[in-house]
């Protein structure tokens, strides 16, 4: 126990890794699924110890570890868990076992390697989450493209070379601005302070000179924008989307892009404060762009997977505008938008999770995704119908399923902060429910104008086993909200009250006093 | 000037057995040339793995623990030096080993091929650790001979003849160039020494021949390094050599240059930083827009990996300018480490192609490579984590070095070179994710010449190691290297002399 809390955000991302290198060794395919599943379980299981433990008293940074990695430049192996991050660890974590679930079935030459593959992901995305050094996150988050690049280019759809190349360009290059960014603040802060050191716990709170940070902010946000997508950086992800394979698209849309507003809430906002005040407005009117430029464009289209991905376009731009709403003249951020930011994020993943597997059945069904190509389905695929309504009234936002908290949650203190963007964010809503609700109806409902369509079948088990765990979770999440934000409301609190002066220090673990030692002699 | 006589030590002998062994070493190769008994390939490859393994043991037992000058600067060794000579030597083994497993091995196990290499091998040892123009001179030429024949020699055919001419043409004009710059230098200072015109040059800071000279030498460096817009010989020759001896040019050519160069920058021509240091910033320049731009239309794997060391070597020009900062001691350790992650690198990606080589394709297209990962996916596998290390992306070492190199611009205020090279970075991806495309997602378009790759343990350890490497020093153990980096480093910010006159001056 005492071994497993102190270190169980290393064992949390490399259990992945080491489950990647197992899946490669082994001899079967069969057993290469059995590893990936059983490391991935693992994987969920220390994921709610970190839930089940996480004192939702404090707001500062738990299970944190903290070991010299580079000491000559002052870079540090720093993880650590608040509330800003926890559920989305979480998330990730939830959602690997059951998108291997939905792979079970595929085989082929290859597939061992996509199981590798897509454990590696998970060790990247997991990394980034929980890294709190500067370098040390920079090397998960760009590391994890590398497997999603050979996900969509390997498995992929006819268009997949080109997806995939915009895909990792535009990543990459959103990256290396940060990159730049990094190193300028790091030089700066060493100017100022006379030490080295790329460990977010010293760089909160001691932001660089004004001028300065209006750039340094304006390289993050790039690099995050890029990957939430904020318009107009958002042109790399309907390609994406439509080409990747399913298992790719759940987690892109469900943990990939949320790390792009994670970022922006616990990096670009926190360490330039300054620079958030100015370009505000900015954010949050692109924000609202993209809600109702996704919106329209979603709309439009004939695609299912395109529209969903369109979608995440416009729910995304919900995330921003919640994390940019400032409040008293700029003084604080609204506490409401911000908690309704990071729940969100959590249902975005859950109902787009939830969408691009149903697509993904009803692609697998019928090697297509035209909208036209469907209708009347309600009648043959009884269980599909419940699945998708469920997850699209989720990811409308109707009373009673997470979608609503979270909309709800940021609309009002988008409002607070800017009436004009909270109306047009408003409208992005209803159109939400207009086209979601066309999507049902395209598949789900009408005759059966496909006779293709009148012998489909129902989900399989396996089918049920993967969709089910998500439409409850929706609804729980909708209807007890208290018991998720109960435990990240102190570190959302401490960010929008004093993101100006934003500290967090590190907590050990609460059961165990020796290993904190540990790691303050270490430091 | 007082001349003395030197008198050799055993000190001086262990200092120098990695010159001495090497030239032993080429000597008896040369023997064994004419010689039916004992001129077998096992034999050369038995003088050539010892003569090599006795100068890397000279380099590392042999070498004193602080930095010692013998026969009046000729011979200069610390740890500058010692990285240098363990780093070609080590590259050397490499290249030695790769060609004896290969469809080469008799071509190049040949006596006088053998000789060749270790001349080379011996020429780079000595310019590395020299403080004398004249020996460095002597060094840069013996490596430069056998290198213009090697690149012709081995495999001859019209192509690389015609690399090997082009080289030696353009490579005897670089030549001359630099021996005009320091012969420049020389009837400007009155010494030949190194270290002691850095401490007559702050005298001389407007006289013209200085300027001139170090612009004349900067330029024959620069051909060798193969910036821009010195670079043309390189895809020519790069394409026409064996791919070995391509693999020695593209990295213990770099490592000799480099060496040089930050001996001259750091040390003896500090004082007129003013001179070299917009000439660097433009051959950095260049070389980072032209490497990059140009790899992207290549259609031959090694014209590609040309230019993009030409694109590589502009992001090392780029530390090599942080040295005329007034900032701290970390330039050259982040070239260094860049220098060592790049050699990495390229050996993996040059030994996985020697490795797929064949006597009747021995120059692969890129769309050779289409569906490699079907046929021999640890090929593959190796080949894509050398593309990615070389794009920059971590958890690889070329991320690491570009992070130092950055890190090393950026604090003394270079911020147009790290622009430039973050935008050379972006482009640089996609070329190197076209070979990555090829091999795990396109099928095979040419079947004509199957690539059928001899399976030796020997070539399969030295990629693994090389994939083992490039991601430990991505990852587990950069702290380990850039500590020893930082010690090399400190040995010569020692030397740097103090720049506030010239300052002042601007």
């Amino acid at each position: 126990m005492d071994f497993l809390n102190h270190h169980v955000l290393s064992l949390l991302t490399f259990v992945p890794l080491l489950t990647a290198f197992a899946v490669l060794l082994s001899p079967s395919l069969g057993l290469a699924r059995w590893v990936s599943m059983l490391g991935s379980l693992l994987t969920f299981l220390l994921s709610i110890h970190v839930w089940y433990y996480f004192d939702g008293q404090t707001s500062g940074l738990q299970f944190t570890e903290i070991h010299n990695w580079i000491p000559t430049f002052g870079i540090k192996y720093i993880m650590g868990v608040d509330g800003l991050n926890l559920l989305l660890v979480v998330l990730t974590a939830f959602l690997t076992p059951l998108i291997l679930l939905s792979v079970w079935h595929l085989d082929g030459s290859k597939q061992k390697a996509f199981l590798a593959l897509f454990m590696s992901l998970e060790c990247g995305m997991l990394g980034s989450l929980v890294a709190f050094d500067l370098v040390f996150f920079y090397i998960f988050w760009e590391a994890m493209l590398i497997p999603m690049y050979f996900l969509i280019g390997i498995w992929g759809g006819k268009n997949r070379i080109y997806a995939t190349s915009k895909f990792i360009i535009y990543t990459f290059a959103g990256s290396l601005l940060m990159l730049a960014a990094m190193i300028v603040l790091y030089i700066l802060h060493f100017e100022q302070t006379g030490i080295y050191t790329t460990s977010l716990l010293d760089l909160y709170g001691a932001p660089p000179a004004y001028p300065t940070q209006m750039w340094l902010f304006a390289a993050f946000a790039i690099a995050f924008a890029i990957k939430v997508p904020v318009f107009p950086f958002h042109t790399w992800l309907p390609d994406a989307h439509t080409e990747a394979p399913t298992a790719g698209s759940v987690i892109l849309a469900g943990v990939m892009l949320k790390l792009g507003t994670y970022g922006l809430v616990r990096f670009a906002i926190p360490l330039f404060p300054e620079a958030v005040v100015s370009y505000a407005p900015l954010i949050v009117g692109l924000g609202v762009i993209g809600i109702v430029y996704g919106a329209l464009n979603a709309w439009m289209q004939t695609d299912a997977k395109r529209m969903v991905a369109y979608s995440s376009v416009s729910h995304l731009g919900f995330v921003v505008i919640g994390s940019f709403a400032l409040i008293g003249g700029g003084a604080a951020l609204s506490p409401e938008a911000l908690t309704g930011a990071i729940y969100q994020q959590i249902n975005h993943g859950i109902s787009t999770g939830a969408l691009f597997f149903l697509v993904g059945v009803i692609y697998e069904r019928r090697h297509t995704r035209l909208l036209a190509d469907f209708g009347g389905l309600a009648k043959v695929m009884p269980w599909f119908g419940v699945m998708l309504i469920v997850a699209t009234l989720s990811s409308v936002g109707l009373p009673g399923t997470g979608g609503f908290v979270g909309e709800f949650l940021i609309l009002l203190g988008t409002f607070m902060a800017s009436p004009l963007a909270g109306s047009v964010a408003s409208l992005g809503v209803l159109l939400g429910a207009i086209y979601m609700l066309t999507l049902c109806r395209k598949i789900l409902f009408g005759p059966i104008t496909h006779e293709e369509n009148k012998n489909l079948s129902d989900l399989t088990p396996r089918e049920f086993a993967y969709l089910t765990p998500l439409a409850i979770l929706a609804i729980v999440m909708g209807v007890f909200p208290n018991l998720f934000l109960d435990k990240i409301r102190p570190s959302i609190e401490n960010l929008a009250n004093n993101y100006k002066s934003y500290k967090i220090v590190a907590e050990a673990p609460a059961l165990n006093e020796a290993g904190d030692k540990r790691a303050e002699a270490s430091r | 000037m007082n001349v003395t006589i030197p008198t050799l030590t055993s000190e001086f002998y262990g200092a120098s057995l990695p010159v001495y062994s090497l030239c032993v070493g080429s000597v008896v190769a040369m023997l064994q040339g004419v010689s039916k008994r004992f001129g077998s390939d096992k034999a050369v490859l038995a003088v050539l793995l010892l003569s090599l393994f006795a100068a890397l043991g000279g380099v590392f037992f042999g070498a004193p623990s602080v930095e010692t000058s013998y026969l009046n600067g000729g011979y200069l060794v610390g740890d500058l030096g010692r990285v240098g000579q363990g780093l070609i030597l080590g590259i050397a083994l490499v290249v030695t080993l790769m060609f004896s497993a290969t469809f080469l091995r008799r071509k190049f196990l040949r006596g006088e091929v053998a000789s060749l290499f270790l001349m080379i091998v011996t020429g780079m040892a000595v310019m590395v650790a020299s403080d004398d123009i004249i020996t460095l001179f002597i060094g840069l030429e013996l490596s430069s001979i056998g290198l213009y024949a090697l690149v012709g020699y081995i495999n001859p055919s019209r192509r690389s003849q015609e690399g090997a001419i082009k080289y030696f043409v353009l490579g005897a004009f670089a030549t001359s160039l630099l021996l005009f710059g320091f012969a420049l230098l020389y009837v400007a200072t009155g010494t030949l020494r190194l270290s002691d015109m850095a401490q007559i040059l702050p005298k001389l800071l407007d006289h013209n021949w200085v300027r001139l000279g170090v612009l004349f030498a900067l330029s024959g460096l620069g051909f060798k390094l193969g910036l821009a817009p010195f670079h043309l010989w390189a895809p020519d020759t790069y394409e026409a050599a064996p791919t070995g001896i391509t693999a020695l040019m593209a990295t213990a050519v770099k490592v000799m240059v480099l060496v040089v160069v930050v001996r001259f920058f750091a040390g003896s021509l500090g004082a007129v930083y003013d001179v070299w240091l917009p000439a660097t910033m433009f051959l950095a320049m260049v070389s980072m827009i032209v490497g990059n731009v140009m790899a992207l239309v290549q259609a031959s794997v090694k014209r590609m990996l040309a230019y993009s060391s030409v694109a590589h070597s502009g992001y090392m020009a780029i530390a090599l300018c942080a040295l005329g900062g007034t900032s701290n001691d970390f330039p050259v350790a982040a070239l260094l480490y860049y220098l060592i992650g790049y050699s990495i690198i390229s050996l993996g990606a040059f030994s996985v192609l020697m490795w797929l080589e064949n006597d009747q394709n021995d120059n692969l297209l890129i769309d050779d490579l289409a569906g490699l990962a079907k046929k021999h996916p640890w090929a593959a596998f190796a080949m894509a984590v050398f593309m990615f290390s070389f794009a920059g992306m971590p958890p690889t070492v070329g991320f690491m070095g570009k992070f130092f190199v950055f890190n090393a611009a950026l604090s003394n205020q270079l911020y147009s070179l790290v622009i430039i090279g973050l935008v050379g970075s972006a482009i640089s991806l996609f070329y190197y994710l076209r070979i990555i495309v090829r091999m795990y997602m396109s099928e095979p378009v040419r079947v004509a010449v199957p690539l059928v790759p001899n399976r030796s343990w020997l070539v399969c350890g030295i990629v693994g190691t090389a994939v083992v490497a490039n991601l430990a020093l991505g990852t587990l153990l950069p702290e380990q290297l850039l500590k020893s980096l930082v010690s090399t480093s400190q040995e010569v910010a020692a030397k740097k002399v103090k720049l506030a006159p010239v300052a002042k001056a601007h």
